[in-house]
C-alpha cells in the first residue's frame, strides 16, 4: 500500500497544491464565461502568446519573464478584441492568424543559436518551478477576479447573451469585454509556467464544458464547473507525484474522463 | 433534480477511487525492494554513473543510482520530476559533472544544503567557446582519468570507511584508462594538425586531445532546427580551409553529416560521445576504444 499522505512530507508539493487550490477555482469560473462566449480558441490563441512574451522578455534583457509575458499577453488580448469586433473576416480566422504570428516570432527569437531546449519546459510545464513570489501573484489574481465577477457577473452574462440588448441597457458592452480578455490573459500567463502551454486551454474549457453537460441553471453550472476544477486538479496533482509524470497532464486527463462521464450522461437525459 | 447531484458524487468517487487504485497498482509493480543502505550514492547522468561504478565497484552498504535515464545524454534540457526530488532527498552523496551540464543545481543545492556534492570538473581546466563552458570533459581520456580520481577521493571523504577500497578501485580503473591514453597517442602523432569539422561540442576534447584543428563548430547535440547560414559555414570551412574530416554523432548528426557529403568531399567519422548507453562497468572503455579504432583506421592506415 502507498502512504497517501508522504507527498505532503515536501514543500514543493505544498506550493503546488497551494498554488492548484487558488488557481483551479478561477479556472472553473473563468471557464464558465469562455465556454459561453466561444472563445475556447482565443484562450488557446493567448496561451500560444506566452512564447512570444518571454522572446520579447529575453530581447529587451528583462530579469522577469513572467512580468514581460503578462504585459504581451494583455496587449495581445486587447489588441485581439479590437480587430475582432471590427468584423472584417471571421473571429476564428483572426484568432488563427494572430496566434500563428505570435508563436512564429517568438520560435523565431527563442530558437536563434539554437537555444530553444532552455525554453522547452514550459510547453508541458513544471510543477516543481513555483515560487513563492508567484504563488503571492495568484492569490492576487485571484481576489481581483472574485470581486469581478461578483461586481460585473451579471453585465458580462448580459453582453454575452445578446450584445445590442446590454448596450440598450447602457451596460459598457466594450470595457466588459476588455477587461474579461484581459482577466483570461492574466490567469492564463500566470498558470502556464506549471501547466504547459500545450494543454492550458484543455484546463479552462474542461470543466466548463463538463458543467454545460449536466446544468440547468447559472447557479449549477458554476457550481459543478469549480467542484470539477478543484477536484482534477486535486487529483491530479496527487497522482502525478506517485506515478511519476508531469502534472499538468495529469490533470487534464482527469477532466477529461470527467467531460466523457458527464457527456454520456447529459445525452441520456435528452 | 437531485438525481443529478447523486450522479456527480458517485461519479467523482469513482474516477478518485479508480485512480488511486491503478496508482497503488502501479507504484508496487514499479517499486523493488527497498532495502535500508547506509550510503546512498547518485550520478547526475551516464558518464558520471559508470566512473562512480568503477570506484564503488562492491563496496558493502553503498547504494549506486543514476538520476536520469542512461538514454538521457546530456543533461542540457533535464527537468527534475518529484521523483527526482525524493531520489535527491534519500541521497548522501551526488555525484555531477559540474561546468554547468546540471543547471538545475542551483535549485538542488538551496533545497538539500547537507547534500555533499561531489563536482568531477572541478580541479580541471575545462576548454570553453567565447564565455561559455564546454563541460564534456569525458570525452577526453586524459580529463576523464582525473575525474575517476576526483570520485573517488570524494567517496572516501564521505565514507571514510570504505576508503581503501575506493583508492584501490580507482587505481585498477585508472591503469585500464591509462592503456587507452597510450593508444590514443600513436593515433595522435598521425592525426596532430589535422583540420575538423565538429558537429557535436563533446568532440572539441576529442580535437584537443588528438592536436587536431578545429575550424568549425556545428553542435548538434539536442533535436534543433539548422539554419542556412550554419550550413554555409561548414561548407566554407571544407572550402577555404581545406578540413576534409566531419566528426558527428550518428544520433542526431547523420543527416546533416550525409548532406554535407553531397555537397562536398569529406569524410565523416561517427564518434560515440559516450552520453547514453548500457550500466555496464566496462562501457566507457569500450566505447573509447571503438572511437580510438575508427580514428586510427582513418589517420592510420
Amino acid at each position: 500500500m502507498i502512504d497517501w499522505t508522504s507527498w505532503l512530507d515536501y514543500g514543493f508539493m505544498r506550493s503546488a497544491l497551494f498554488a492548484i487550490l487558488i488557481i483551479t477555482p478561477l479556472f472553473g469560473l473563468m471557464g464558465t464565461m469562455i465556454v459561453n462566449k466561444k472563445m475556447a480558441y482565443f484562450s488557446d490563441a493567448l496561451g500560444h502568446s506566452a512564447l512570444t512574451g518571454i522572446a520579447v522578455g529575453v530581447v529587451c534583457g528583462m530579469q522577469d519573464t513572467s512580468l514581460a509575458m503578462v504585459l504581451f499577453a494583455i496587449v495581445f488580448a486587447l489588441l485581439l478584441n479590437k480587430i475582432g469586433s471590427a468584423n472584417t473576416a471571421s473571429t476564428d480566422t483572426i484568432i488563427s492568424v494572430f496566434s500563428s504570428c505570435s508563436v512564429a516570432v517568438g520560435l523565431a527569437i527563442l530558437s536563434k543559436g539554437g537555444n530553444f531546449s532552455k525554453y522547452s519546459s514550459i510547453l508541458v510545464g513544471d510543477v516543481l518551478s513555483i515560487t513563492n513570489r508567484e504563488i503571492l501573484y495568484l492569490v492576487v489574481i485571484f481576489g481581483v477576479t472574485i470581486v469581478f465577477w461578483l461586481v460585473c457577473f451579471n453585465w458580462l452574462n448580459a453582453v454575452c447573451i445578446h450584445r445590442a440588448l446590454a448596450k440598450s441597457k447602457d451596460i459598457p458592452v466594450k470595457v466588459m469585454d476588455n477587461m474579461f480578455a484581459v482577466l483570461v490573459a492574466l490567469i492564463v500567463m500566470l498558470s502556464i509556467k506549471w501547466v504547459g502551454i500545450l494543454i492550458i486551454n484543455a484546463l479552462l474549457i474542461l470543466p466548463a464544458a463538463s458543467a454545460r453537460n449536466l446544468s440547468s441553471n447559472m447557479r449549477e453550472y458554476h457550481l459543478f464547473s469549480v467542484i470539477f476544477s478543484v477536484f482534477s486538479g486535486i487529483l491530479g496533482l496527487v497522482l502525478s507525484y506517485y506515478t511519476n509524470v508531469a502534472t499538468g497532464p495529469m490533470i487534464v486527463i482527469i477532466a477529461s474522463v470527467i467531460y466523457f462521464a458527464t457527456y454520456w450522461r447529459g445525452r441520456k437525459d435528452r | 433534480m437531485k438525481n443529478k447531484y447523486v450522479f456527480v458524487v458517485v461519479m467523482l468517487c469513482v474516477i478518485l477511487v479508480a485512480g488511486m487504485g491503478f496508482t497503488n497498482l502501479y507504484v508496487n509493480y514499479s517499486e523493488g525492494d527497498t532495502s535500508k543502505e547506509e550510503l546512498t550514492v547518485v550520478t547526475s547522468f551516464y558518464p558520471m554513473y559508470v566512473a562512480a561504478m568503477n570506484v564503488v565497484g562492491d563496496a558493502p552498504g553503498v547504494k549506486l543510482q543514476n538520476l536520469s535515464e542512461p538514454q538521457t545524454g546530456c543533461l542540457h534540457d533535464f527537468q527534475l520530476t518529484p521523483e527526482d526530488m525524493k531520489l535527491l532527498s534519500t541521497a548522501d552523496v551526488f555525484i555531477i559533472n559540474g561546468g554547468g551540464i546540471e543547471a538545475f543545481m542551483e535549485d538542488v543545492a538551496k533545497a538539500y544544503p547537507n547534500l555533499t556534492i561531489v563536482s568531477t570538473c572541478e580541479y580541471l581546466e575545462l576548454l570553453s567557446d567565447g564565455d561559455e563552458t564546454n563541460a564534456h570533459a569525458w570525452m577526453s581520456v586524459g580529463m576523464y582519468r582525473e575525474m575517476v580520481q576526483t570520485i573517488a577521493m570524494g567517496l572516501a571523504k564521505a565514507d571514510p570507511d570504505n576508503r581503501a577500497l575506493y583508492e584501490e578501485n580507482a587505481e585498477i580503473y585508472d591503469s585500464k584508462l591509462m592503456r587507452l591514453e597510450e593508444r590514443q597517442q600513436t593515433v595522435a602523432e598521425a592525426a596532430e594538425g589535422t583540420d575538423v569539422i565538429l558537429f557535436h561540442e563533446a568532440y572539441d576534447y576529442v580535437a584537443d586531445d588528438y592536436g587536431m584543428q578545429v575550424s568549425c563548430v556545428m553542435d548538434l547535440d539536442e533535436e534543433r532546427q539548422v539554419s542556412a547560414g550554419e550550413v554555409s559555414e561548414v561548407l566554407r570551412a571544407i572550402n577555404e580551409d581545406g578540413a576534409s574530416l566531419i566528426l558527428a554523432e550518428e544520433l542526431y548528426g547523420k543527416s546533416m553529416a550525409e548532406t554535407v557529403q553531397k555537397e562536398a568531399d569529406v569524410s565523416v567519422i561517427y564518434l560515440d560521445p559516450l552520453n547514453r548507453g548500457d550500466y555496464e562497468a566496462d562501457s566507457y572503455l569500450l566505447g573509447m576504444e571503438h572511437n580510438i579504432e575508427l580514428l586510427e583506421a582513418y589517420f592510420v592506415k
